[in-house]
């Protein structure tokens, strides 16, 4: 599903590269996390999977997009097959949670019909049946973020980029929202979620790839936070 | 591209800068009715120009002293001198003014109401001339030419040089208004783009979830494009509006002397109807291409 190739990362203002020579594969329908201190090098790998940077050097691979070679007009394309869900959720405060998640759906041009049968369905999904009608305000941060991820998975991505979505919720619903990855990912969506939660990563047991100042220097198939330190 | 969709948001930006869209909409109205101002002079010197060439004609002055010799022009030379320009191609008329004459036509007609110039006027000081109608505009020049030199010609006026003289002062006034159009153009393009930034910073949240989740490029800047647009259109509306009614009510008013006199002709409801789709064609279209440029550079890819 993605693979790096030798992938490194200078930004123009830094001393140091913020990827360094980083050769990575995760595969369809896997689970990975994705930890590091900050500045380790984690929301650049993301950026270079969105195609929101282009590598120094290297070769980015996104399903079947060839990404650091993928031209100007079928970025979009892309991006319709990935999912993002943050730590600062992004919703817009003046749409109800159904509007926020049929956003993502009319931006790309579906049609009325579709959004009206998906909206509901991906609500359900993610445990918002019943608040289609409110407004972001009215929601606590665990219901916010499960309207992020509803949104995040309305078209069917092929993979689910989350960048510390429990950042910013308490421990239990932290481990309710990556419940909602987790069934996300047992449905096939291949998950990539960058986190400082020691507690949810040493509980789920899965692959843990650890960065630390643009290098790789841990991938454990089912790893914890702090083995290998 | 869902059509409801964007126009929704094309709707909603409106309304989220309304002093802005209102300050686009009126710097526009204004810079198009300024070129739309400018066009009406044009047209209005072109008609005015070809009426009068239709009158224009060529005054061949004779020597003082063929004429003074020769008051009725019965003699050889003045006589030549006659038959030479009738017999020109395209010369339709032609008449004798002789030097009493023409200081008659100057007190009673010339300076009728200007006395001060009339007592300045001597009889014997006015040449006499003939004044040569020509039916086709393109045989001036070579009229002038085969007359001019002929013994007793002191010289020859084209009065459509006069007429284009004259004609320069409304050239002054077309380009004035061009020029003050061009600076509010340039303050209505500085708006556009002023005003296509801070929308797109007002929806910046919404356009960033617009290029995460895959909306291309055209999907994401085109409401923007047609909020401008739309601005411009109104604008337009609005310089048509003003042409109409400041012809009716300002210009015909201020003109009306120079209308009964058929000096210059008449800018009629027809004239603004075919100079108001320029103003729609120029206002959407300088906006169209701001606000692209400006998004080009605003917003990434």
């Amino acid at each position: 599903m993605i693979t790096l190739q030798n992938v490194t990362m200078m930004y123009k203002a830094s001393a140091r590269p913020a990827l360094h020579d980083l050769s990575l594969e995760i595969g369809k329908g896997e689970f990975a996390f994705l930890i590091g201190p900050s500045g380790s090098g984690k929301s650049t790998f993301f950026r270079l999977l969105l195609k929101e940077d282009k590598p120094t050097s290297g070769d980015v691979y996104v399903g079947d997009y060839h990404v650091n070679k993928l031209s100007g007009r079928r970025v979009p394309q892309l991006r319709q097959s990935l999912g993002c869900v943050f730590q600062d959720f992004r919703l817009l405060q003046q749409k109800t949670v159904a509007e926020n998640v049929g956003f993502a759906l009319e931006v790309i041009g579906k049609p009325r019909n579709v959004i009206d049968r998906t909206v509901p369905q991906v609500l359900d999904y993610v445990g918002l049946g019943g608040k289609a009608n409110r407004m972001p305000s009215e929601l606590s941060g665990g219901e916010k973020q499960r309207v992020a991820i509803a949104r995040a998975i309305a078209n069917r991505p092929l993979l689910l980029l989350a960048d510390e979505p429990t950042g910013n919720l308490d421990p239990d619903t932290s481990a309710e929202i990556v419940d909602v990855l987790d069934r996300i990912n047992r449905a096939g969506t291949t998950v990539v979620m960058a986190t400082h939660d020691r507690h949810i990563v040493d509980s789920m047991r899965r692959r843990v790839i650890e960065f630390r100042m643009g290098e790789m220097v841990r991938d454990d198939a089912t790893g914890v936070y702090g083995l290998g330190r | 591209m869902r059509a409801s969709f964007i126009t929704s948001e094309v709707v909603t930006g409106l309304r989220r800068n309304v002093s802005m869209t209102i300050a686009m909409i009126l710097t526009t109205a204004i810079s198009l009715g300024l070129f739309g101002g400018g066009l009406l002079v044009v047209r209005m010197a072109d008609k005015s120009q070809d009426i009068f060439l239709q009158r224009v004609e060529i005054q061949v002055f004779v020597d003082d002293k063929v004429a003074a010799d020769d008051p009725d022009c019965q003699k050889s030379v003045c006589q030549a001198l006659e038959s030479k320009i009738k017999s020109q191609p395209g010369v339709d008329s032609l008449d004798y003014i002789s030097k009493d004459k023409a200081y008659e036509i100057a007190k009673t007609k010339t300076f009728a109401n200007q006395p001060d110039l009339a007592d300045l006027v001597r009889p014997g000081v006015l040449p006499a001339s003939f004044k040569v109608r020509i039916n086709d505009d393109k045989q001036f020049g070579g009229v002038i030419d085969a007359i001019k030199n002929e013994p007793g010609v002191s010289s020859v006026l084209d009065q459509r040089e006069v007429v284009k003289r004259m004609f320069s002062v409304l050239d002054g006034a077309r380009n004035a208004a061009f020029f003050v159009a061009l600076i509010q153009a340039v303050a209505a393009v500085l708006l556009i783009a002023n005003m296509v930034q801070v929308a797109a910073y007002t929806r910046r949240t919404e356009v960033s979830i617009m290029r995460l989740v895959g909306a291309t490029r055209w999907y994401t800047q085109l409401p923007f494009l047609l909020e401008a647009v739309l601005s411009a259109v109104i604008g337009a509306t609005l310089a048509v509006i003003g042409l109409f009614v400041g012809n009716k009510l300002v210009f015909e008013w201020a003109m009306n002397e120079f209308y009964a006199k058929n000096l210059l002709a008449r800018v009629t409801v027809t004239d603004v109807l075919l100079v108001s789709p320029w103003l729609y064609v120029v206002g959407a279209g300088f906006a169209a291409v701001t606000a692209y440029l400006t998004l080009r550079f605003y917003v990434r890819e």
